[in-house]
């Protein structure tokens, strides 16, 4: 072995020229095996508006990736895309894993997150991504939630209590009352629900929607929680919750596979019944 | 979807530009109603009230707006299936249980499209368009009330209507 070594150390030192080029090439055995696939080209169409020109209208431009050389998901497409093809091309993204809610967008008709979303490779038909349905839009896929967080701000999605906990250290909850907000605590606000909800969609300004709806609901039925009556009260009128009609639109999209729509059903049973 | 959300997208920015093709596109917008529909009621731009720290307003608590009036609509709605069947099943024919059916049926409908109207037309931007509809509603519904008291004491009453219209 020691012998291979020095010979081949002579060999590179005397001729080193000549012999690179052959070396690469043994070393990269895996490129040549990915040389032999076929490219599998997919189209993406993506919105693109720009707020410096705003008379322009909004468009769909199609860019063209293999997807040999693509991760597996949509985001990692478009992280591609922006990449080697077009730097221009704006979106919000930070975690890639599904636990920020940041790529947030419209695919082929459905939202979700870019990062949770698996590129349809069998099917030869282009990919469409949009922003958030009836959203305003900031630049090509990046939505204006301040109306969203503002909303989320209005339920005071925080513990409120008076009374001191029994040990003077921690508020200790039963396990069947932790077992209450599962379901409810994964939500990461991607938005994704409340701008798939055509009441939303009509009126976003006063109704809450199914996303902060869901959050409401794990505040009043938190054990831990004293404001239960004033958070009630503060859904007691005609738009922040029963704009709701009913339309699952939020359970069907929620790429957490949350289900806001019985959230609100809770609520609303819980506001008639007064429990 | 998509061709709901672009219009809605543009209006914000095509303000600046509005004048210049509004009139055009009033006049072809009755033969072209694919591209650019011109919508009846536009969101407008964004308003953002207070600052982005502020939390969004919260409406003045009122159970008769709220979770009242939600559990009179359901327990209306509820309601108008024993009540639509009981004239039937019972083969007896009551004005008493027709001018109960009749009044469910009036207020359900009153509610549902009040619900609509609430829906559709927004307070803060139309407050003039939704009090006109409101009272429209309101005329409508006493129309139909007027309408069916003279059906129930002039004529047959509904549960025989229906019933002749079935047999006939």
């Amino acid at each position: 072995m020691a012998a291979l070594r020095s010979s081949s150390r002579i060999l590179s030192s005397s001729s080193r020229a000549a012999f690179r080029p052959s070396a690469v090439f043994a070393r990269s055995m895996a490129t040549v095996s990915e040389t032999e696939q076929q490219p599998r080209i997919k189209s993406f169409q993506i919105y693109r508006w720009n707020p410096d020109t705003p008379t322009e209208k909004p468009r769909l431009q199609t860019y063209s990736i293999d997807l040999n050389k693509t991760g597996p998901m949509i985001l990692d497409a478009l992280i591609k895309i922006k990449n080697e093809q077009d730097p221009s091309l704006t979106f919000r993204r930070s975690c890639r894993e599904g636990i920020c809610g940041s790529c947030a967008m419209n695919i082929n008709g459905q939202n979700t997150l870019a990062c949770l979303c698996r590129i349809p490779a069998e099917s030869s038909s282009d990919v469409k991504i949009y922003p958030l349905p009836h959203t305003y839009v900031v630049k090509d896929l990046v939505p204006d939630l301040t109306h969203f967080y503002k909303q989320y701000k209005s339920i005071e999605p925080y513990l409120q209590r008076d009374t001191p906990a029994e040990d003077g250290k921690e508020y200790r909850q039963s396990k069947a009352d932790r077992k209450k907000l599962d379901g409810l605590y994964e939500c990461i606000l991607c938005a994704c629900c409340s701008t798939s909800c055509p009441s939303y969609w009509w009126n976003s300004e006063e109704y809450l929607g199914p996303a902060i709806l869901l959050q409401s609901y794990r505040w009043l039925v938190d054990s831990r929680d004293e404001r239960t009556a004033a958070r009630k009260s503060k859904l007691e009128n005609s738009m922040s919750l029963y704009r709701c009609h009913t339309i699952l639109n939020c359970t069907r999209t929620c790429p957490k596979g949350l289900n806001p729509g019985k959230a609100i059903a809770e609520i609303k049973k819980q506001m008639a019944l007064g429990a | 979807m998509a061709s709901i959300v672009r219009p809605s997208l543009l209006r914000q920015t095509a303000l600046a530009a509005k004048p210049a093709f509004r009139n055009s596109a009033l006049r072809a917008s009755a033969f072209h109603t694919s591209t650019r529909r011109s919508a009846f009621i536009s969101p407008g731009p964004q308003r953002i009230e207070g600052t982005v720290n502020d939390p969004a307003p919260v409406p003045p608590p009122s159970a008769a707006h709220g979770s009242y009036h939600w559990t009179f609509e359901r327990l209306l709605a509820a309601g108008l299936v024993p009540l639509s069947v009981a004239p039937f099943a019972a083969g007896s024919l009551n004005p008493t249980t027709d001018a109960i059916l009749c009044s469910a049926v009036l207020l359900h409908s009153h509610i549902g499209f009040q619900s609509v109207i609430i829906d559709y037309i927004p307070q803060k931007s139309h407050p003039g368009l939704r009090k006109l509809f409101m009272w429209g509603l309101n005329l409508a519904t006493l129309t139909v009330g007027v309408g069916l008291y003279e059906f129930e004491t002039n004529d047959v009453g509904v549960t025989e209507a229906i019933k002749k219209l079935w047999k006939a």
